[in-house]
């Protein structure tokens, strides 16, 4: 069938279609297998060789891109709706530009003009596409170049193709000296804001700005606050003012001094929102650039692997790992590393373990099908080689979630990196630190690897200076109080998110109380004592100290029942017994059984007591859910 | 003339009647919730932000049965709805507990109300991952400036901890913590420890803020209480009668026998729903030939509340079961509770009747067994084994579900009882 078996280079080859045998010559442009049957990819034929082996036939081409290949945010740079003809010469280096011939599936005609073609088969190119921007195409790439010429430069990277005997297909681009060590990209995005910030601080003892300075300076502050729709507002808020006073005059200074502490007060509260994406994560360093070296690399070198994140709720498992992303597709957008994918699934977000599949195919390539289906072409998509593949990261959260009794889900996640063509770097996040050794059999256990890294709880100095970083040099709490937020969280659990809700909780109550003349405007001690009072103290003491008469002397009934029985649990019927005799010393009218039951009930319902089912009826037995010596003491309370 | 002033007095009786039983039994909103102005202003505070701001949030509202957590929210919600923007913007959502039983069900629900585009009339289509998942989306893609706010209201907020793991509350609760639409999650549950139910990483995304509903209520303030829900509103038509009305109202509270029947309820619970029945009572004997609530009224509803539900069970007994009733209270007082069976119960009768008997003949054990089968059918007494298939009838073991004072009670009111099973009764040991 082939002509030439053993000769290195291949002049000819017949490819079989649909429905004949065609030949194809280097110049010609050829359809090639991708993962869409209706339209695959398209490219110009430049010459075949074979690998090392001669066993596989391999050839050369010129990628061109179908608009639905460009990524989903760059569409938008073509400024038209694009003809579903037209193609776009490829410029960019981040695919690789040898295929296996079999994928070649036939020949297409390609024309170059401004006029969309008429014909069905026909496709035209008239701009390229380097990866950023679309620019018109220039004829020179478009002639007829010998079969051994090396394809232009915008492959500058690739080895010389006139020895393509040397380089492996699944070869990326040279891997470059390793990362940017990274303060500056993590603190790339604050520089601009807190450039305001200060500007902002020093407006109060700075009066002489000019007006119009402040103004500005103001409104953006606004402006940045309350989101583009509250905009207007504050433009309202400034027009009035410079109608009420005249620019430059003292009342007007002290006008906007009146603006900038409503700002004040307003401020922390957003920032401190757990919401708000900060614009860098402190704290996190290590494990960022730890991460962030693990996904380069695999970029680079387009290979895949796994990774395994653990640490306890709100340690900034997820902010980090989108973070890395960030700061790598801005390194991709650069022209740094190649260009990747990025999709995130979380285990809590779907409703079975092997919806996984259907999401992760639908965020590849926007199809809907069932979850076996979606297994089967995810399993094509990794196994088979395929060209102009980019790496795939994939962000798997609550992987706990994805256990299955079989565990295949979990098995193919991690069994996919380690295929040679997959490119496929999987990180996975979970509370457990020893999740692979607990639920995973050994075989997916094994799969994931040994690259673990765990999210320590934060420590009291980490979380003071998270919330600091967060308020950007606005001063809003004492030092105090700050440290007094931090020390009970670090205390309790180190979850920077109930740092963050205490903190705002603080701020609000502080405002709230601010109409005081002698307060400061700066979030005391005392305030967070009061969130804290708020969201930690056990309700249990207040609740009992507020019960009715008869709920508290059942309450006493139970105890003075389980000190008769020495055990601590009883049945209805004998705290009963208790009941009437306490009632009648304390002179109150008996109560009847089904009250009593009732009385019961209630105390179960707010779960003062432990009851069972209350089909039981006299018979269910009754347990404290509070300590005795806790009853006792808000018993006693209320009789003082 | 005379019928005329009558049919009058006939329709204002019917309107007295609808304004208060409005407010006893269709939980019609007060103009202020009582006794709870920085609970209301607290959730005021925080709904507002998220409405106006668009800042999310999520709450708890944690307080006993009948507490007042619905009213509040209420309140505040209407309260919130006045204001023009936010009546045109915010979305409410309400789910039930024990309506919404698992995820798949609450998701319909949440879609439903939130009119998303998979829905028909009133049917939602697809699946419950592609409802999940839709749902995701239509939230993910707002911003806090541009987007609706979204109110979730889930009523019965323990009881969604229970679906399987935890997704819905996962879900709302990570919206409310990431810059998605403008979500606010607020629950309302009566369980103090309903915090233990979450899941670490859910509870981690709580936010912490709870509201307790703890009624310190004072004896005086539930007098008032009592008086402001039976008083008539000053737009009430006819000035006469309102204030006759009004007067009749304070003169009863005042009334020292009503005073000790409130104390009473008032001991029991400070809850308003059974106040409420307890005055909804007291209110269905007013008419037009009786123009208002007099303390005998007030008696009555309250001897009524407080009977014991099995004594109306008792009476309807015959002869033959409260005599085996008998039996069991003593083979209880014998056995110190220990369980019985038909045929220990049997004997104990078969002695009564040889020894002290004189006007109750032998029954047949049949019919005995007959009559102790109803009485485990009134559920009077119970079985104790699981398994009730392997022992005969007679041998089961069953326990009373009588307390004594109960039964002695109940002999006092039967009719006709003879004498001799009176006195059997109260005699110790059989």
């Amino acid at each position: 069938m082939f002509v030439g078996l053993l000769l290195s280079r291949y002049l000819n080859m017949s490819v079989e279609g649909q429905e004949a045998v065609t030949t194809v010559t280097p110049g010609q442009y050829i359809l090639i297998e991708g993962n869409d049957d209706e339209y695959p990819f398209v490219a110009k034929l430049l010459k075949f060789f074979g690998d090392e082996s001669h066993k596989q036939k391999k050839a050369l081409v010129q990628w061109f891109l179908r608009l639905s290949e460009v990524p989903q945010n760059k569409k938008l740079l073509l400024g038209r709706s694009p003809h579903p003809q037209e193609i776009f010469y490829y410029l960019g280096r981040a695919c690789d530009n040898e295929i296996n011939a079999e994928s070649i599936l036939g020949t297409v005609h390609v024309r170059q003009d401004n006029s969309p073609p008429g014909t069905k088969d026909t496709l035209y190119v008239k701009l390229s596409w380097d990866t950023k921007a679309f620019n018109v195409l220039d004829p020179v790439l478009m002639q007829d170049t010998p079969a051994s010429t090396p394809p232009k430069p915008a492959l500058p990277l690739f080895p010389p193709c006139a020895s393509p005997t040397a380089t492996p297909v699944s070869r990326g681009p040279v891997r470059r000296a390793l990362p940017t060590p990274d303060p500056t990209v993590m603190r790339r995005a604050g520089s601009v804001s807190d450039t305001r910030a200060t500007m902002s601080a020093g407006k109060r003892s700075t009066l002489e700005i000019s007006a119009n300075d402040l103004l500005l300076c103001l409104s953006q502050e606004w402006a940045t606050l309350m989101g583009v729709g509250a905009t207007k507002e504050s433009e309202l808020i400034m027009m009035d003012c410079s109608c009420l006073f005249p620019v430059g005059s003292r009342s007007y200074f002290i006008y906007l001094d009146v603006i900038f502490v409503v700002l004040l007060t307003c401020l922390p509260v957003l920032r401190l929102h757990v919401s708000s994406v900060p614009e860098s994560l402190p704290c996190r360093e290590q494990e960022f650039q730890d991460i962030y070296n693990f996904v380069e690399s695999k970029v680079m070198d387009g290979t895949g692997g796994c990774m395994y994140i653990s640490g306890v709720p709100g340690t900034g498992k997820t902010a980090t790992i989108h973070e890395v992303i960030r700061c790598l597709q801005h390194a991709s957008d650069m022209d740094e590393i190649p260009t990747f994918r990025f999709i995130e699934i979380n285990g809590m977000k779907m409703t079975d373990p092997h919806q996984a599949y259907v999401q992760i195919l639908q965020k590849l390539t926007d199809q809907k099908v069932t979850a076996d289906h979606a297994a089967a072409l995810l399993e094509k998509r990794f196994s088979n080689p395929a060209p102009k593949k980019e790496t795939t990261v994939l962000l798997v959260d609550e992987l706990d979630l994805l256990w299955t009794r079989k565990q295949n889900v979990m098995y193919n996640l991690f069994d996919w990196p380690t295929r040679r063509h997959a490119r496929l770097v999987v990180l996975t996040i979970a509370n457990t630190m020893d999740l692979p050794e607990r639920i995973m059999i050994n075989r997916v256990a094994s799969r994931l690897g040994l690259t673990r890294m765990s999210f320590q709880p934060y420590s009291f100095k980490q979380l003071q200076q998270i919330i600091t970083s967060r308020l950007n040099k606005v001063k809003a709490f004492e030092e105090d109080a700050l440290q007094l937020v931090s020390r009970k969280v670090a205390a309790l659990s180190g979850d920077a998110r109930r740092c963050l809700d205490i903190c705002r909780r603080a701020t609000e109550i502080c405002e709230h109380s601010a109409s005081h003349p002698s307060s400061t405007g700066l979030v005391r001690m005392s305030h967070v004592m009061e969130a804290l009072d708020e969201m930690f103290s056990s309700s249990y003491i207040t609740a009992i100290g507020c019960a009715s008469l008869q709920e508290q002397l059942f309450l006493r009934a139970v105890i003075a029942e389980f000190r008769r029985l020495g055990l601590e649990e009883a049945t209805f019927q004998q705290v009963f017994v208790q009941h009437r005799a306490l009632s009648r010393v304390e002179g109150l009218q008996p109560i009847s059984v089904s009250e009593g039951l009732a009385v019961c009930q209630r105390l179960g319902a707010c779960r003062l007591l432990l009851l069972e089912a209350s089909r039981l009826d006299m018979l269910q037995r009754v347990r404290l859910n509070v300590s005795q010596d806790d009853v006792l003491y808000a018993l006693k309370a209320v009789r003082d | 003339m005379c019928t005329l002033s009558r049919q009058r007095k006939g329709s204002i009786h019917e309107l007295v009647q609808m304004i208060l039983r409005e407010r006893f039994c269709h939980q019609r909103l007060p103009e202020k919730p009582v006794g709870m102005e920085s609970q209301h202003k607290h959730l005021l505070e925080l709904l507002r932000r998220t409405a106006v701001h668009g800042e999310s949030n999520s709450v708890l509202i944690v307080g006993p049965r009948g507490s007042g957590k619905t009213m509040l929210l209420n309140c505040v919600l209407r309260e919130l709805l006045e204001v023009k923007d936010v009546n045109k913007n915010v979305l409410p959502v309400h789910l039930n507990g024990l309506l919404q039983t698992d995820d798949r069900i609450a998701l319909k629900e949440i879609t439903r109300q939130l009119n998303l585009e998979n829905v028909v009339g009133d049917k939602v289509f697809g699946s419950f991952a592609e409802n999940l998942a839709f749902l995701l989306e239509a939230l993910k893609k707002g911003d806090r400036s541009s987007s609706r706010p979204v109110l979730f209201i889930l009523d019965e907020f323990d009881l969604f901890a229970h679906h399987k793991n935890q997704t819905l509350l996962y879900n709302l609760l990570d919206v409310s913590q990431s810059a998605q639409a403008p979500v606010a999650v607020i629950g309302l549950t009566c369980r103090l420890d309903v915090l233990e139910l979450l899941e670490k990483r859910v509870k981690s995304r709580f936010s912490h803020r709870q509201i307790h509903l703890l009624s310190s209520l004072s004896f005086i303030q539930y007098l008032d209480n009592v008086r402001s829900q039976l008083s008539l509103p000053q737009d009430f038509p006819d000035t006469k009668f309102y204030d006759e009305w009004n007067d009749s109202i304070k003169t009863l509270c005042e009334d020292q026998s009503v005073v000790d029947v409130l104390q009473r309820h008032y001991n029991s619970s400070k809850d308003f729903r059974s106040l409420h029945l307890l005055l909804m009572l007291a209110l269905s004997r007013v008419s037009a030939s009786k123009p208002a609530i007099k303390p005998t009224d007030l008696l009555e509803a309250s001897r009524v509340c407080m009977v014991d539900s099995k004594a109306n069970i008792l009476h309807g007994l015959s002869i033959l079961e409260l005599c085996l009733i008998i039996a069991m209270k003593h083979l209880n007082d014998i056995y110190e509770g220990e369980p019985f069976n038909f045929q220990m119960v049997h004997n104990e009768f078969k002695k009564f009747l040889q020894r002290k008997s004189h006007s109750i003949h032998n029954f047949d054990k049949p019919v005995v067994m007959k009559a102790f089968e109803h009485l485990q059918q009134l559920e009077l007494i119970k079985s104790m084994d699981s398994s009730t298939a392997k022992i005969q009838k007679e041998y089961q073991l069953m326990k009373l579900l009588l307390d004594h004072s109960q039964i002695m009670e109940a002999l006092q009111k039967y009719p006709q009882c003879p004498t001799d099973v009176k006195q059997w009764a109260m005699s110790a040991f059989g």
